[in-house]
């Protein structure tokens, strides 16, 4: 009979069904096979206010056990079939009831005594015959108390588990927005040992996390500082915290800057333990802010040479003038016309240079035939001076009467910049070598004209190459605008041209080669019609200038 | 160098650039008339049989583009040149048939001039 009853224990597999509050009545199981001693504990306890149930055997004992939640089972030894010491083993058995505690009764028995001592786990505990109703009621009361206090626990250690999975979930949570962070978040030991390397990390420096992790902070960014402190980790660790620009070097060589809040985290003890920096790339923010400065100097400076140019140009036209009537005024003789036909040509000079380097002079005509070599003669007539002095060797190898369709002007200023930098690129004399020709693009079959202009300077180098045609890009430092060769390329664009560069570098020296390719029918889509052109006689004031 | 001389108005508020341009297109052959204003010019077409406006751009009074836009109104055959110490072309100088550096120099001047005469001429005898 004992084993169905035990099989019913193990099958059941339920938790602690509704746990009651701590403050609620808790049951109390009696067995006995006597009815009346059943009464007796009944009348003996009942003062305790707790929930009293009765059981005439051991099965029907395990019946209450598995309904109901028993904190107590009060029980005789000596049944029939199963005794008292037997219902305890199986209660034991189960390891929902290890906890629930034993009360026998029985007779004073030595053996019993020491049977009763067994039982390691749990509370047990014993009264002999005849029960004193105080001494029961204590043990009960207590034991009940037991219950209450240990139900109070895991009500509490409940909560506790759950706040420290919900913890747990937001600890997750937070480590998942560290990873996704778009900034660099970083934690190092006192020593520099990275502990800690995020995604973003990751993304900035190019260096992976198992890369990042154990080695040097200082080795791998190569950290400096930018903003004349020197002293910013001193000052990290005397003020916990430290705020300001840094330079680092990427895995691929990259130079950038980062705006850094870097942070102490203490030890228990008080003593700074790890360091925590999160790093914001801000490189191509200064960048653009740089830029803008330049554009906004250039702008004043456009406006300052307009005023110039205007300033100058008025007079200047006069003098001219007055030259022009001058140089073959029937008065003079030869020496004064001498004279005169000399400082005329320096006035051209003069209204070169201001034309040149005082705004641009945009073309007012619409587009016309461009004789290629002569503007590319005009333009090393400009720049024979450096030629000498730099000690330059000019190659030319024009294809005779080389024409395009387009701006002289605008093209003018192409190969002024062109020219420009290829002397530049030789302050120590070298070779300038100049092709134009004939050629057909392969790819769309339109005709045209190329030309290159090569020279043996320092070369550029493939970093450079990538960002030569930006805007505000310069290998001049503060010489050059940075517009040059991204104007250039504006205006071949404009003509439907292309404009490419070749260049190599070797121990010994360099070449680069700049090749620009003209279609001889020039900017087909620009070709408005002029005011000149408009020969209808219903010209009206909307007509624009080329 | 045209068989009768083609008259030209010289419109520029600074007396010296004036005298010596209108000197330079004379002894180019053209007949020249002087003024110093937008106002002097717009009162000469209507006693002179001028047949090309040359104008400074910047003027007090009546700047070059306004003294272009009017003769376009009181006389649209007659062609209006814009000379101009600027180097950058006005947005209204479309108003002008033609918009001159005045750092282009004398020869280049005059040579468009007779450009925008013959040009003017044939329109004339062509319509």
């Amino acid at each position: 009979m004992a084993a169905p009853a035990l099989e019913k224990l193990r099958e059941h597999t339920g938790g602690y069904g509704n746990l009651t509050d701590a403050g609620e009545k808790v049951n109390i199981l009696m067995v006995d096979d006597q009815p009346a001693k059943l009464l007796s504990y009944e009348v003996i306890l009942a003062g305790l206010g707790e929930n009293l149930i009765k059981a005439t055997s051991a099965t029907e004992a395990l019946e209450h056990l598995l309904k109901k939640d028993i904190a107590i089972v009060l029980t005789d030894v000596s049944m029939p079939d199963i005794d008292g010491f037997d219902l305890a083993e199986m209660i034991r058995q189960h390891p929902r009831f290890q906890k629930t505690a034993i009360i026998f009764i029985s007779g004073v028995h030595l053996t019993d005594v020491d049977r009763v001592k067994g039982y390691r786990q749990g509370a047990v505990d014993y009264i002999t015959v005849p029960v004193i109703p105080e001494l029961l009621r204590a043990k009960v009361s207590v034991f009940a108390e037991l219950h209450r206090k240990r139900r109070q626990l895991e009500t509490l250690n409940r909560h506790l588990e759950q706040r420290v999975a919900e913890r747990t979930e937001e600890l997750r949570e937070r480590a998942d927005l560290l990873e996704l962070a778009t900034e660099a978040i970083i934690v190092r030991e006192l020593n520099g040992t990275i502990t800690f390397w995020n995604s973003g990390a990751e993304e900035l420096y190019g260096w992976r996390r198992h890369e990042a992790i154990g080695a040097n902070i200082a080795d791998l960014l190569r950290t400096r500082s930018i903003d004349g402190n020197a002293d910013w980790q001193a000052e990290l660790l005397a003020n916990g915290t430290w705020e300001g620009n840094l330079l680092h070097i990427t895995r691929d060589g990259r130079e950038i800057i980062v705006a850094s809040r870097q942070a102490v985290k203490a030890e228990n003890h008080g003593s700074p333990g790890t360091l925590l920096e999160i790093n914001r790339d801000i490189t191509s923010k200064l960048q653009t802010e740089e830029a803008l400065r330049k554009a906004e100097r250039l702008a004043a400076m456009g406006r300052v040479a307009g005023i110039i140019a205007h300033e100058i140009n008025n007079p200047l036209e006069a003098i001219i003038n007055a030259f022009y009537l001058l140089r073959d005024h029937p008065s003079l003789d030869a020496e004064a016309r001498k004279y005169a036909r000399l400082g005329e040509q320096e006035l051209v000079r003069i209204s070169h240079i201001v034309r040149q380097t005082l705004g641009f002079y945009r073309e007012s005509q619409q587009p016309t035939s461009v004789p290629i070599a002569e503007i590319l003669d005009s333009v090393l007539e400009l720049q024979s001076r450096h030629f000498q002095v730099n000690r330059i060797q000019l190659e030319k190898l024009y294809q005779a009467d080389c024409h395009v369709f387009g701006f002289p002007v605008e093209l003018k200023q192409v190969f002024l910049n062109l020219i420009g930098n290829a002397v530049q690129a030789m302050p120590d004399g070298g070779r300038l070598r100049m092709r134009v020709g004939e050629h057909t693009d392969p790819r769309t079959q339109v005709r045209g004209i190329a030309i290159s202009i090569c020279d043996t300077g320092a070369g550029i180098s493939p970093e450079v190459s990538k960002r030569l045609f930006e805007p505000f890009f310069s290998t001049k430092a503060a010489k050059g605008t940075g517009l040059g060769l991204w104007i250039s390329k504006g205006i071949v664009q404009k003509h439907e041209g292309t404009i490419h560069f070749r260049s190599v570098r070797t121990s010994s020296g360099g070449a680069t080669c700049f090749r620009v390719f003209l279609p001889e029918h020039g900017p087909a889509n620009l070709m408005k019609p002029s005011v000149i052109a408009s020969d209808s006689g219903t010209r009206s004031n909307g007509g624009k200038l080329a | 160098m045209p068989e009768a001389k083609a008259l030209i108005l010289c419109v520029d508020d600074e007396p010296i650039p004036l005298t010596l341009r209108k000197s330079v297109l004379e002894k180019w052959g053209f007949a020249v008339l002087a003024v110093r204003s937008g106002a002097e010019a717009l009162a000469m077409i209507e006693r002179q049989p001028v047949d090309l406006v040359l104008t400074d751009l910047l003027m007090p009074g009546l700047s070059g583009t306004e003294l272009a836009r009017e003769m376009k109104r009181l006389r649209p055959n007659i062609p209006v040149v814009l000379l101009s110490g600027v180097n950058e072309i006005p947005e209204d100088a479309e108003a002008a048939d033609l918009f001159l550096s005045k750092v282009e120099g004398p020869v280049a001047m005059c040579n468009k001039i007779s450009e925008m005469l013959n040009r003017s001429r044939a329109k004339s005898v062509s319509g």
